[in-house]
This record gives structure tokens, C-alpha cells and sequence, in this order.
């Protein structure tokens, strides 16, 4: 079969099935299409991609995938917090929970997705030339919603997936978006565009929870808008290959944003957090930590790139990225980028890769910690930087109880 | 209760103690002085079971039981606690948090009931007093931002609250006021009884003004070159090392 991108692959050519079978595609689709099929999947000779090689992955031998499907979807981690939960399950919007809650706006809507800025993006043109339907939300203005929405991403069978959600934090509004990324393996790209306006303030919390299989590629653009704020804190136990990708543009004055991210890879897992700020107001704040925790032959990339644009003085901008190496076969790629062309700027950036320090696990071994205990108590404080950065409660133990229990799973 | 007997020791291809026998009794307070470089550390750091620190020689028993083939916690577990010349600071591990795992790992070990987190708080609280620490340096990370004396009192915390059989206190006066000093003292002389012993590795005197020892042993060239009575302290004081380096 010959197929658009001239790939044979047996990816490719689902791909291109799963295209051409559908009954409607619009314009904008049939470009996206055309695009993905112009510039292939990411492969490591992109800058960019150079340490998460979608292609290879995608392209390769499809991961073993021994685990059941579930019959039942599973509870939440987050269902204590009592979430309006939304549930995409392989790609489909489940008709949102029946309940109403005031000041937020929500339901199954066409696609989109298209924005000029990620046109050289292949991943974000195949998910808009893909997506069937998306969820949308809007905190309507003035809003101070208190229960968490929760966005589920629940894969439960091999294949390709996906999934779009397009959201809004209108004026002065306050909400908490947590998203989570479930299931088996499957390749799963999910696009997700969010406007936080004029003196809003938004937290998003981002759980990756997925089999050792997966390859999922998290795409999440936001525009920060005057005086907005947006925070962020992930955590990813990886997959085949797990990468998120948080885009934040300042296109007016004084926009606020803290992004945290910890990783925490086993056996050959891979994590890689891509960041991008393009300050294009006066300003702007924003704030970076990434945390990597790397065992066996598992990889953390983490790349920040900061560009600040010459209207965008008084940029203020700090981005920090450290690795902790548990072996000698695993591995992390940092990349902290900073772009300045404006003069008057605060811009910062710090890295650093390293191993158990000798000495605290000698001090804590010396107080009656076992070997094993030593190890993951040190862990649990280099990570728990971003966890107890979390000023939700909830979401914040939620977090701890997952780095926990990865811990054990690592004894 | 610890017997060390012609010990030698490398670190890397070096070997820093070379024949040190040593006797510690129940009950008893043993001094160790000796210039720089004697491997005073390197002799605390060895008993402990610090990795890089291997015997080649010799043997190590605390209570009558050979603990050289230990693991650093098992020794803990039996009683064996090292007051550091240098405590670390752990960011992020909370203290209180620490000190209580820790404690419960030690009595889990000697198959004792944990201390349940009511009875940890009242005896944290009521040891932090005695050692001029006061709460809100518990709630921090451990040592986060304390200065030099701070990590002293947290390490003689610890010693107040484990109440080990031994202890060992590395230079614990480096650093410390004449309050700090009389602190330390007030809480090793509190402890000191027929079951317990303290080997205290110092440069100077002054330490020993506030924590009298039965006996004072000078340890130049990786071995015990001179034991003696309390005066020999004082001795020492007047008469300096050089002696001892050059007899080494």
C-alpha cells in the first residue's frame, strides 16, 4: 500500500486507513493532514526530538501489551477530591457527568486545534486531522470554581488515539484543572489549547500513569493573557515514550506562570518534559522546575526554552532542571535555552545531573535506615521539591501518595 | 563494651589506621586526641561501617559481638550512634519526619514496639529544650540553612533521644560556644551510666572541661601512641602533638 507520507510502516498505514475512512473531514483537517504527511513523525535527526524519537517508537514493533483490558473503568486517584469528572476513554468523549456547576461551561464540541504558531508541528497536525471530537470547558468570567474538573485520558486497547480539549479561563475567574493520563499501550496524542484571560487564574495538575508500552504525546498551549496566572505541576512515570510538551505565550503585560514537573523512570521507561515561553509583553513572570529521577536504563529529557521577544522588557524568568541518576545505564538530557531580545530582562537558568549524595546516605544509614530506606527517603525529598510546591491539598498527597508508592515498587 | 583490636584500615590504597587496639568499658568515658590526619575520623567513620572504610585487619565488637561485617544500620540498631564533625544538610527530608523513622527503624529492628507519633512529639519537644533547639527549626528540612552550632544541637538531639549503648562524638565541640560546649556536656553527663559508654575524639582540652573522661588515648599515625588519665589532657594542652607526629 502506498500512502501519503510514502511510509509503509504498519503505523503509518493505520494511520492513513483510519484517515481515509472517515466520512467528513473539513479543510482545515485535510491541510492538517497534508502537512503531517509533508514532514513525517519526529524523528531524533529534528531538533527537538533528537532524545524522544516518535518515529522510531511509533514505527518500530508494537509493545507487548500484556495487560487486561479492564472491565470497569477504575476509581480516580483523584475521586477523594470529589472532581465534576470527565472521562475520555480511547478517544471519546463519555457524555460529561449530568451535574451542573455554576460558572463553568462544558460539553462535547467539533475539533480545532489549528493554530499558525505549531504549523511545523507533524504530532499536533495529525491530531487535528484525527480528532473526531473534542471537550470543551470555559470558566465563565468572574468564576471562582472550587471543585476540581478532572479530565481522564483512559486508553484501554491498542491503537491510536486522539484526543482534544479546548478550554477557557475567562476574566478574573479561578479553577483547577487536573488532567490524567490512564491505560494501556497505545499511542496517544493529545492536544489540549487553553486561554487564560485578563486577571484569571488557572492550576493545572497533570498526572502520567501509563503502562510501560505507551507513547503518548501531550501537547498543551496556553495563552497567558494581562495579569493571568497559571500554574502547573506534573508528574510522569513515563512509558515507551512519554512526552509533554507545555507551550506558554504572553501576548499582553504582566502574565504569571510556575511550570513544575517531576519524573520518575524505571527499567528502560522514558519521560521528556518540553517546555516553551515566548514572552511577547512587558512584564512577565515565570517560573521552572524539573525534577528527574532515572533507574535501569530509563531516560529523562527535559527541554526549557525561554524567548523573550524585545517588546517583553522586565521579563523576569528562572528555570531550574536536575536530574538524579540511580545507575549506571540510565540517562538524562537536559537543554535550558533562554532567547533574549530585549535588554532589560531577569532571565536565569540552572542544571544539574548527579548521583545519591554518599554522604547523606551514610548519615541516614547511621541513624538505623536501611540501604533500601536511605535511597528512597533521599528520592522522595528531591522530588518532593515540586510535590510540595502543590498548594492543593488534595492533588498535593495524591502526588506524594504516587511517588510513594513508585518508590516501593522500585524496593 | 567496645573493643577494638589491632584494627588497620584503608581508605583506597592508604592505610590510615594501622594496628589501633583500643578498650572502651561499660559505664566508662574514653577520649581520643591526636593532631590532624592521625585518622581520627577515618577511626569513627570505620566503626560506624562507612562504606570506602574497609578493615583489613583486626576486629571491631560492641558488646561482645563482632560488628565489622555490619551494615552501618544494623550497628545503629545495636546501639551504635555517631555524633558527625560535619552533619549534613538533607533538603526536603523533614526533620521531625526523619528523626521518627529513623527511631522506629532501630526499635523495629530490635523487634521493640515503634513509638506512637503522640509520645515522639512530647519527647522531641521536651529534647529540643534541653538542647536549645526550638520548634520551628524542627519543622525545616533537616539542616536546611542552620548554622554550624544548629547541626551540633540536632546531632546531640538525636543522641538524647536514641539514648544509644555507644556513642561516638566526632569533634563534636568544632565550632561551638562556651553555652554550646556546656550544653553538650550537660547532655552527655546526663546519659552516662553503667551501661552506656562514649568515646570522644577531640583536638582540644576544653571539651573535656565539661565531659570528664575516664580515660584519654593520643592517636597519631593511625595508632594509639600514649594512653593515660584525665591530666594527660591537660598535658597534651602545654605540650602539643609535634612529640607524638614525629615519635609516629
Amino acid at each position: 500500500m502506498t500512502n501519503a507520507t510514502g511510509d509503509t510502516s504498519a503505523f503509518a498505514n493505520a494511520i492513513e486507513t483510519d484517515y481515509r475512512n472517515r466520512s467528513a473531514t473539513n479543510a482545515m483537517q485535510s491541510a492538517a493532514f497534508v502537512r503531517y504527511a509533508r514532514l513525517g513523525l519526529p524523528n531524533r535527526r529534528v531538533e527537538g526530538w533528537k532524545w524522544s524519537d516518535f518515529n522510531a517508537a511509533l514505527r518500530g514493533p508494537a509493545a507487548a501489551n500484556d495487560a487486561a483490558a479492564p472491565e470497569t473503568i477504575p476509581p480516580s486517584p483523584f475521586a477523594a477530591l470529589e472532581p465534576l469528572e470527565i472521562q475520555i476513554v480511547d478517544g471519546r468523549v463519555l457524555s460529561p457527568d449530568a451535574a451542573k456547576l455554576d460558572g463553568f461551561e462544558f460539553g462535547v464540541i467539533e475539533p480545532g486545534g489549528s493554530d499558525p504558531d505549531f504549523d511545523g508541528h507533524s504530532l499536533v497536525a495529525l491530531n487535528i486531522a484525527l480528532t473526531r471530537r473534542a471537550f470543551g470547558y470555559r470558566v465563565e468570567k468572574g468564576a471562582n470554581i472550587e471543585r476540581p474538573i478532572l479530565i481522564r485520558h483512559i486508553n484501554t486497547k491498542p491503537g491510536h488515539v486522539f484526543s482534544q480539549v479546548l478550554g477557557r479561563g475567562d476574566e478574573g475567574s479561578r479553577s483547577t484543572i487536573i488532567e490524567t493520563f490512564e491505560g494501556r499501550a497505545v499511542f496517544h496524542s493529545a492536544v489540549h489549547h487553553l486561554s487564560v484571560y485578563r486577571n484569571a487564574e488557572l492550576s493545572r495538575y497533570v498526572l502520567n500513569d501509563t503502562d510501560a508500552g505507551a507513547v503518548t504525546h501531550g501537547f498543551f498551549g496556553a495563552m497567558v493573557g494581562e495579569g493571568a496566572r497559571f500554574r502547573q505541576t506534573s508528574l510522569s512515570t513515563g512509558g515507551r515514550l512519554c512526552r509533554h510538551e507545555t507551550h506558554l505565550l504572553y501576548p499582553a503585560a504582566g502574565g504569571f506562570s510556575d511550570v513544575a514537573s517531576a519524573a520518575l523512570v524505571a527499567g528502560d521507561r522514558h519521560s521528556d518534559f518540553t517546555t516553551q515561553v515566548r514572552f511577547r509583553a512587558p512584564g512577565g513572570e515565570a517560573r521552572q522546575l524539573h525534577k528527574g529521577v532515572a533507574s535501569g536504563k530509563a531516560r529523562n529529557v527535559f527541554q526549557g526554552k525561554f524567548h523573550v521577544e524585545r517588546a517583553a522588557q522586565k521579563t523576569d524568568a528562572k528555570m531550574t532542571a536536575n536530574a538524579l541518576l540511580l545507575s549506571e545505564g540510565a540517562e538524562a538530557n537536559h537543554k535550558p535555552e533562554l532567547e533574549i531580545y530585549a535588554d532589560d530582562v531577569e532571565c536565569a537558568h540552572g542544571s544539574t545531573v548527579g548521583a545519591l549524595d554518599d554522604d547523606a546516605l551514610f548519615y541516614l544509614r547511621q541513624r538505623g535506615l536501611s540501604a533500601s530506606a536511605a535511597r528512597a527517603l533521599l528520592i522522595e525529598a528531591f522530588a518532593g521539591e515540586v510535590v510540595d510546591s502543590i498548594d492543593n491539598e488534595g492533588v498535593r498527597n495524591v502526588f506524594a501518595t504516587r511517588v510513594a508508592a513508585w518508590l516501593e515498587d522500585q524496593q | 563494651m567496645l573493643k577494638i583490636d589491632d584494627l588497620h584500615v584503608a581508605v583506597g590504597d592508604a592505610e590510615i589506621i594501622k594496628g589501633l587496639t583500643l578498650e572502651v568499658p561499660a559505664g566508662e568515658v574514653h577520649a581520643i586526641m591526636g593532631p590532624n590526619g592521625s585518622g581520627k575520623s577515618t577511626l569513627s567513620y570505620t566503626v560506624a561501617g562507612r562504606d570506602g572504610y574497609e578493615a583489613t585487619a583486626g576486629a571491631v565488637t560492641l558488646e561482645g559481638d563482632n560488628i565489622i561485617d555490619l551494615d552501618p544500620d544494623e550497628r545503629a540498631a545495636k546501639g551504635l550512634f555517631l555524633s558527625f564533625q560535619h552533619p549534613m544538610e538533607i533538603p526536603g527530608v523533614q526533620t521531625m519526619n526523619f528523626i521518627r523513622t529513623a527511631m522506629n527503624a532501630q526499635r523495629k529492628a530490635r523487634d521493640e514496639e515503634e513509638i506512637s507519633a503522640a509520645d515522639f512529639i512530647k519527647l522531641v519537644r521536651e529534647k529540643a529544650k534541653l538542647v536549645g533547639l526550638d520548634d520551628a527549626k524542627l519543622k525545616r528540612p533537616f539542616n536546611v540553612g542552620f548554622s554550624g552550632g544548629e547541626k551540633k544541637r540536632m546531632e546531640m538531639l538525636q543522641l538524647a533521644m536514641f539514648e544509644p549503648r555507644f556513642a561516638i562524638m566526632d569533634e563534636t565541640d568544632s565550632g561551638l560556644d562556651i553555652d554550646a560546649l556546656k550544653m553538650v556536656g550537660d547532655v552527655v553527663n546526663a546519659l552516662r551510666g553503667p551501661d552506656r559508654g562514649f568515646l570522644v575524639i577531640t583536638h582540644y582540652q576544653r571539651l573535656l572541661e565539661y565531659i570528664r573522661p575516664d580515660r584519654v588515648h593520643v592517636l597519631a599515625g593511625g595508632r594509639i601512641v600514649k594512653s593515660g588519665g584525665p591530666s594527660l589532657a591537660a598535658e597534651l594542652e602545654k605540650s602539643g602533638y609535634e612529640q607524638f607526629i614525629e615519635a609516629a
